[in-house]
């Protein structure tokens, strides 16, 4: 066990027996060693097998909603995690003062992926260290770099360190140039109409409607969602192009204003496909409009839900404009 | 008619004050405009903008009142914000932000509604049959999808 994981098991066990929380939701060790999994400790002995490490994949802030709002949770929370539960608070998720924010400064998620790319999926334990990965397989001990196996999202991370916490365990790390994200978006659109959508095209057709994205994503909350609905049903259900095409931008448009680019969906994903460079048009536009950031804090509307008359410039200049 | 390019109209139900307009929008539209009449532009979906790219059309045309004129006082400002961000967000994944168009209509803009569509469906016309998104299978008589 490192440092970190003992101060982070030191305070999950602190809260389960002072009764400061009923559930801490961290991650522990699973029988996949690429993929750590959540974990829901209630109680203080059981605490043993809490793990923390760069490979921990998954946004924790979705579980937030699966529990009743009188529930007092403990979160391990890293920069986007945060934002993400600040976009829940500010949604009436889960009131604050029922939220304990365990702060971890995050060096970046190691994409699984790119493991195995490296030395196939045969896997028998990974340790994390500072700046390289020992992974171990049958064939014999691989080293890698740390930095080149990041996951993509991570790479174009505007906030590492967490907002808000209740307590942040750890160094602060130094955040990267919030530049990398538009440079993506620019970067595509420079490609021409023909060839954005020929790359759309080819991402949606490997998508087999599993919608682990969803399932991965703390904002996709709802109740019932869209592509479930039968009656009117709003896009087709089935593999088909037009559903699956729909599926895509619809998804992400519903998370404008609300998306903090933590990647869970693209890492989630079965098929590997590329979408978050959906959102990130969307979260660019956001800022370039609105000078909005998704959970920076738990006050601000997001720019969908507060409009105003100020607006109006925009639309109405010579009549038929866009 | 066979070779005009399809184009959807979404019309708020309140925004055409002089009944000439509203009667010549229900009633004398050119045949390859196809009218959906909405209880205001706050009802817009992007998924109905969507749809109706997905099922083949070449233009889709939003008219609605000018933001101080709602009907339902600011239904349409959170309209604006939404199909604005959608027009821009289908043009990055390959739909031209050109074939999206928005009218909105004050109270003295008698007769702009039938220039508006002319014009656009000129526009429509130049840029051609759209070839990104159109990707929906015919519907059954009827209308459901299975």
């Amino acid at each position: 066990m490192t440092e970190l994981e003992n101060r982070i098991l030191a305070e999950a066990q602190r809260l389960l027996s002072e009764n400061l929380a009923d559930v801490v939701i961290a991650f522990k060790q699973a029988d996949t060693p690429l993929r750590p999994q959540p974990a829901f400790f209630t109680d203080a002995e059981a605490v043993n097998d809490l793990v923390y490490n760069g490979l921990c994949q998954n946004n924790l802030a979705n579980y937030l909603t699966r529990y009743p709002r009188e529930k007092k949770i403990a979160m391990v929370v890293r920069g986007c995690e945060s934002r993400s539960v600040n976009a829940l608070v500010l949604e009436n998720q889960h009131p604050r003062e029922n939220l304990y924010l365990i702060g971890i400064p995050c060096e970046g998620i190691v994409d699984w992926r790119k493991i195995v790319e490296a030395v196939g999926e045969d896997v028998l334990s990974v340790q994390d260290q500072a700046d390289i990965v020992v992974v171990r397989t049958p064939k014999g001990e691989f080293t890698l770099d740390r930095a080149a196996l990041m996951h993509g999202s991570c790479l174009r991370c505007t906030q590492k360190n967490p907002l808000g916490t209740d307590v942040t365990i750890g160094k602060p790390v130094a955040e990267q140039d919030p530049h990398l994200l538009r440079e993506r978006v620019k970067n595509f659109e420079a490609l021409g109409i023909q060839t954005r959508y020929e790359y759309f095209r080819q991402e949606s057709e490997r998508c087999i409607r599993c919608y682990a994205c969803r399932e991965a994503c703390p904002m996709c909350y709802c109740e019932e969602c869209f592509v479930d609905h039968t009656g009117p049903r709003w896009t087709e259900s089935g593999v088909t192009p037009a559903g699956m095409q729909g599926w895509h931008i619809i998804r992400a448009f519903h998370q404008t204003g609300r998306c903090t680019s933590c990647g869970a969906c693209e890492r989630a994903c079965p098929m590997d496909i590329h979408m978050t460079y959906l959102t990130d048009k969307l979260n660019t536009d956001m800022y370039d409009k609105y000078q909005f950031v998704a959970g920076l804090d738990a006050k601000t509307q997001t720019p969908f839900a507060a409009f105003n008359l100020d607006d109006k410039n925009r639309f109405v200049a010579g009549g038929t404009s866009k | 008619m066979d070779t005009a390019k399809k184009i959807v109209l979404f019309q708020c139900q309140w925004c055409l004050y002089a009944p000439e307009d509203q009667d010549w929008v229900d009633h004398h539209l050119p045949e390859n405009v196809h009218l959906t009449k909405v209880p205001c532009t706050g009802r817009l979906d992007p998924l109905f903008i969507l749809n109706a790219v997905q099922g083949g059309a070449d233009g889709v045309m939003i008219s609605g009142c000018v933001p101080e004129k709602c009907h339902f006082k600011e239904g349409n400002l959170s309209a604006r914000r939404q199909m604005d961000e959608f027009s821009d967000f289908l043009n990055y994944v390959g739909y031209d932000e050109d074939r999206i168009c928005f009218t909105w209509l004050d109270l003295q803009d008698r007769g702009r509604i039938q220039k508006d569509v002319a014009e656009f469906s000129k526009k429509v016309e130049a840029l051609g049959k759209s070839h990104s998104l159109n990707t929906r299978s015919v519907l059954p008589q009827g209308g459901a999808h299975d």
